[in-house]
């Protein structure tokens, strides 16, 4: 890095200054005027030498001082390197590698308290508690097989239930770390409907109030619109989908199609239709076929003609107008109930939070519903020690007790190119 | 006698007698050096081999071509089978023995072992230069000469043993220690701790009245353990009996802990085993506990004495009579021996390779009690590894290494030289997390090729493995084809087009109620090993499954070039100790004890982007 410096700057900036220099291409001509700031090791980031420029905004100047540096020996980072680097140079331990992670992908103020919640490292704490259980249960049947002339071989019945019990615990891990990927990544939620049922103001009318970022998706059609909101601390992701009515037109059909994947993908369905006229084909077909989704169902337009629709369960049907402030906190009161059973999350919890630690726990669980059956099945009982021992394994994935190797890909991958 | 030999043996008990014979069998001219050949493999402590774990070890060894299976089998006075009800994965046998029968039987079968020479000699001192070994030298000047030595010394480096305040210098009852050898390894470098065991005392048979003791009958079919075992009796077969201990048994302990070398006299340093507790330990610890179970065993046909199982202790000998006679049906009894603690010098097995060399001296092995473990079993296994490992460095031959989902010889061995001890070890199924691979009925099918590579099975014994593993696999092949033919057996149901292997796949259905069905017959040692393979296929198969995704770090071998020191990531803790012991792969180094998994997760960034992760 000294040696750069020297060939792109003619000398190493003086450590921790924001430095007002010249850069250099390899005839000694200039390039850019620039801010450097070179921090010296092991005082940097990654604890190694480190030099950060502020060039000029055009991509000529930065495509050239690129060229220039990787001409001078750089090579371009690999994603993560740099914290990658900072965690090999001990300047981050793993638990704070994956919170970087996590609090850079942190799509809202919620989700990035999650990730501090983790970064406590209490989620280990219950995960272990559970582990010692199973540890417990995995030494009876040793204790039983090595001294057999002095220990009684554990009661099925009683085993099988505390087999049970641990089931339940990680249930209760699964739920909650479900809700912690919902708050983390948020919830899609496809605004379906008849044309001219009122999606757009429907979506206008709550992003009125609530809008965060807004984005047309990749900008590839006008047909879906992805737009955002904030609930309760979790992020809703609107998507607006074309009307779909008709078969028969091509670029319609397109839309149609675009629409079907939007409610495949979605966590919930949105389905709005014209409370204020009888319910054409169309509208029927629509709530037939998202009949088994999550589904909330607005009957819009009640403020016009209202039309009485008995026939679904009233804690998932909203009656009213788009336009209407009651009706949209009666839709919010939905999505949340739907959502996330309605009660603010909390995200002070610790919860599962990595893919490797879903993974870890979904083999668990396999694992200890193969000892239960061996317990069920009548199998001999120390048959279900291989199982327990793969459980406890796995558990030890997510306490930090076992070598996780894909935590370190999965860690260092999520980080784009640099920092 | 100045020539070289090719391997060298210290020491005649289970460890050295192994390791002798090993070495033998494979074709190198071997001597073992003992002080005293009447003692060979002297059972000094219970006289049982074989149980949970070790009847597993006894069988690995003999799959493998060792001898403590074939001694057994011969002077068996007592089989029993282990966990008999629960599953067929975790069976064992445990067989007691005619002690001096067992002295006997392996002294003849070293004396009858060609490439062989056993001598009389107590070694004060190894021959080493620029760090190989050269040979060893007796405490009457005589030289011995090998590029191969097998230290296996038992309790008697630096042995001392207690009853009371009466402290011996001996390393077994009545034989002396060896102190010169101890000093000399300390002079090479070697670290060495103190370990303690103990024994309980013998009394006279013709003084118990087992009529008022539970009666454990021994088995009425034979259990041989050696694969190519005759089904037949030694000899008679002897019951064993169970009494227990009692108020009155307690209260003479707590009374007299004043005496005891290990509580009130506070003589004993050693570390003595949590699983094989003296009754002093089991008193004070377990003080709950108002009753603790004691064995009565017989040590031989002939033998005048049993031994008290459960009932070690070094209390003073008038102490030891008075608890003895607590004991119902033992009133009257009269000891002939009392039990004492031994202490002793191992030397840390993290000095050791997984072929049982030295990491400081190459040439040199160490295996049994040495190495900080107890038990017959893990140091006639030692003794093999290293014996074998010994021979085939002598020939120039690579060394073999037993993984730990191979044979409980590999967890032990594993768990020895990246563990280390902290209490004398003993196996234990719970040691083996492929336990259900690790089966006694399969040992030949695990280990039998490796010992015929190695050069130690013979013709005659390769031969007929290679018959038993057709028929088994014949009998696997028959059982999955095969229509049951009926739609009830042993009481359950079946469709029409259940196989025979599908009968066997229910809990209840064992081979006796499917024998009938096969065609050709089949014969009911190898049946009954079909039924548990096709039993148990689905739970190896999952295991065979996480043994491969845990295999990516067995086999990730670090390179030796690898400074540990420059991680600066790694805990310091972990650095320290990977830079001394220098584990071979990742899956060792992430065995040792304070190294992390996050450190081990580090050291898989390096060896597997090497240098380029770190410029």
């Amino acid at each position: 890095m000294r040696t750069l410096c020297e060939r792109l700057l003619g000398n190493v900036p003086k450590p921790r200054v924001a430095t007002h220099t010249s850069i250099l291409n390899e005839d000694h001509e200039r390039i850019d005027d620039a801010l450097v700031l070179f921090f010296a090791a092991p005082h940097s980031y990654t604890g190694e030498d480190l030099a950060e420029f502020q060039v000029h905004g055009s991509p000529i100047i930065v495509r050239e001082v690129l060229r220039v540096a990787l001409k001078f020996g750089a090579r371009l980072a690999r994603p993560g390197e740099f914290t990658q680097r900072a965690f090999l140079n001990a300047k981050l331990d793993l638990h704070a590698a994956s919170a970087v992670a996590d609090i850079i992908d942190a799509e809202s103020r919620a989700a990035v308290r999650a990730a501090l919640a983790n970064l406590g490292g209490s989620l280990a704490q219950s995960v272990r508690s559970l582990r010692a259980q199973l540890v417990h249960l995995l030494e009876e049947l040793a204790a039983a097989i090595d001294y057999p002339d002095e220990v009684p071989e554990p009661h099925r019945v009683l085993f099988s239930g505390r087999i049970s019990e641990a089931l339940r615990a990680m249930d209760l891990l699964q739920r909650d770390g479900e809700r912690g990927r919902m708050i983390r990544e948020g919830l899609a939620v496809a605004i379906v409907g008849p044309p001219n049922a009122g999606k757009s103001s429907l979506l206008n009318a709550l992003l009125g109030e609530d809008r965060a970022i807004v984005s047309d998706v990749a900008g590839t059609t006008r047909d879906t619109i992805e737009e955002r909101i904030i609930l309760d601390g979790v992020a809703l992701r609107l998507i607006d989908t074309a009307g779909i009515r008709d078969h028969s037109d091509r670029i319609e059909a397109m839309g149609i199609e675009r629409s079907r994947r939007a409610i495949e993908q979605a966590d919930i369905v949105l389905l709005v239709v014209d409370g204020s006229q009888p319910l054409a084909q169309d509208g029927h077909e629509l709530l037939r076929t998202t009949d088994e989704r999550t589904r909330i169902v607005l009957w819009n337009k009640m403020d016009l003609v209202p039309h009485t629709h008995e026939d679904f369960p009233p804690e998932n049907v909203v009656y009213g107008s788009a336009h209407d402030s009651v009706t949209l906190d009666a839709l919010r009161l939905a999505l949340a109930r739907v959502g996330w059973g309605g009660q603010r999350i909390d995200v002070a919890r610790p919860h599962l939070s990595a893919a490797h630690e879903f993974s870890a726990l979904a083999q668990a669980r396999v694992a200890v519903i193969e000892a239960d059956e061996v317990c069920t099945s009548g199998e001999p009982l120390d048959l279900a020690a291989p199982a327990l021992a793969r459980a406890i394994t796995s558990l030890g994935k997510i306490t930090g007790d076992e070598v996780v190797e894909e935590l370190l890909d999965g860690i260092f991958a999520r980080f784009c190119i640099g920092k | 006698m100045n020539d070289d030999v090719g391997v060298l043996v210290v020491g005649g008990g289970h460890a050295g007698v192994e390791a002798a014979l090993a070495a033998a069998r494979m074709g190198v001219q071997t001597l073992l050096v003992t002080g005293d050949p009447e003692k060979i493999c002297t059972l000094a402590c219970n006289p049982s081999i074989g149980g949970s774990a070790k009847g597993q070890v006894v069988r690995e060894i003999d799959a493998l071509g060792g001898a403590m299976a074939t001694l057994a089998d011969a002077c068996s006075v007592h089989a029993r089978y282990l966990n008999e009800s629960k599953g067929p994965a975790v069976r064992a046998l445990r067989h007691l023995m005619d002690k001096p029968a067992y002295n006997r039987a392996a002294l003849r079968m070293l004396r009858s072992q060609s490439h062989l020479e056993i001598v009389c000699g107590l070694v004060e001192a190894l021959i080493v230069e620029a760090g190989e070994v050269r040979g060893v030298i007796c405490d009457d000047g005589a030289r011995y000469y090998s590029r191969k030595v097998v230290l296996a010394t038992g309790t008697f480096l630096g042995g001392k043993t207690y009853r009371g305040d009466e402290v011996r210098s001996e390393g077994r009852h009545g034989e002396s220690p060896a102190i010169g050898l101890s000093l000399a390894l300390v002079r090479a470098g070697f670290p060495t701790r103190r370990l303690k065991t103990g024994t309980p005392p013998r009394v006279d048979r013709a003084t118990v009245d087992t009529s008022r003791m539970q009666r454990q009958e021994p088995s009425r079919v034979p259990l041989p353990f050696s694969f190519d075992g005759k089904h037949t009796f030694a000899g008679e077969q002897l019951s064993c009996f169970l009494t227990d201990t009692n108020s009155r048994t307690h209260d003479l302990v707590r009374e007299n802990l004043h005496r005891s070398p290990l509580y009130g006299l506070d003589l004993i340093k050693g570390i003595g085993p949590r699983y094989c507790p003296s009754i002093e330990d089991k008193v004070v610890k377990f003080a709950h506990n108002p009753t603790h179970q004691v064995f009565i065993e017989p040590e031989g046909w002939d033998e005048p004495t049993w031994y008290v199982g459960g009932f070690s202790t070094s209390l003073p000998a008038d102490v030891q009579v008075k608890m003895l006679q607590t004991l119902p049906g033992m009133e009257d009894v009269v000891m002939l021996r009392a039990g004492y603690a031994v202490e002793y010098d191992m030397v840390p097995p993290t000095e050791l390779l997984e072929t049982l060399e030295t990491r400081r001296i190459a040439g040199l092995y160490f295996c049994g009690q040495l190495n900080g473990t107890s038990g017959y079993e893990e140091a006639a296994a030692q003794g093999l590894v290293a014996g074998m490992n010994a021979a085939l460095g002598a020939k120039g031959d690579s060394p073999v290494r037993l993984g730990r989902d191979q044979a409980y010889i590999g967890v032990m061995i594993d768990d020895l030289v990246t563990k280390g001890v902290d209490e004398p070890y003993r196996l234990l199924t719970s040691r083996a997390e492929h336990r259900i691979m690790l089966r006694h009925d399969n040992a030949d099918l695990r280990l039998t090729p490796i010992g015929r590579s190695a050069g130690l099975v013979d013709d005659r014994r390769w031969e007929a493995f290679e018959k038993r593993r057709e028929a088994i696999r014949r009998g696997i092949a028959v059982a999955s084809t095969a229509r049951l033919g009926r739609v009830e057996l042993a009481g359950q149901s079946f469709d029409a087009s259940a196989t025979i292997a599908d009968a066997l796949r229910r809990p209840n259905i064992v081979f006796d109620d499917i024998q009938a069905l096969f065609e050709p017959p089949l014969a009911s040692d190898i049946g009954e090993r079909v039924a548990v393979e096709i039993k148990l296929a689905g739970y190896v198969r999952r295991e065979e499954m996480a043994i491969s995704q845990a295999a990516r770090l067995e086999q990730a071998v670090i390179p030796p070039s690898l400074d540990f020191e420059t991680i600066l990531a790694l805990s310091r803790e972990a650095r320290e100790k990977l830079s001394r012991q220098r584990p071979r792969t990742l899956g060792s180094a992430g065995r040792i004890p304070g190294v992390t998994p996050a450190d081990v997760a580090i050291l898989t960034l390096y060896v597997r982007r090497g240098s380029d992760g770190h410029e």
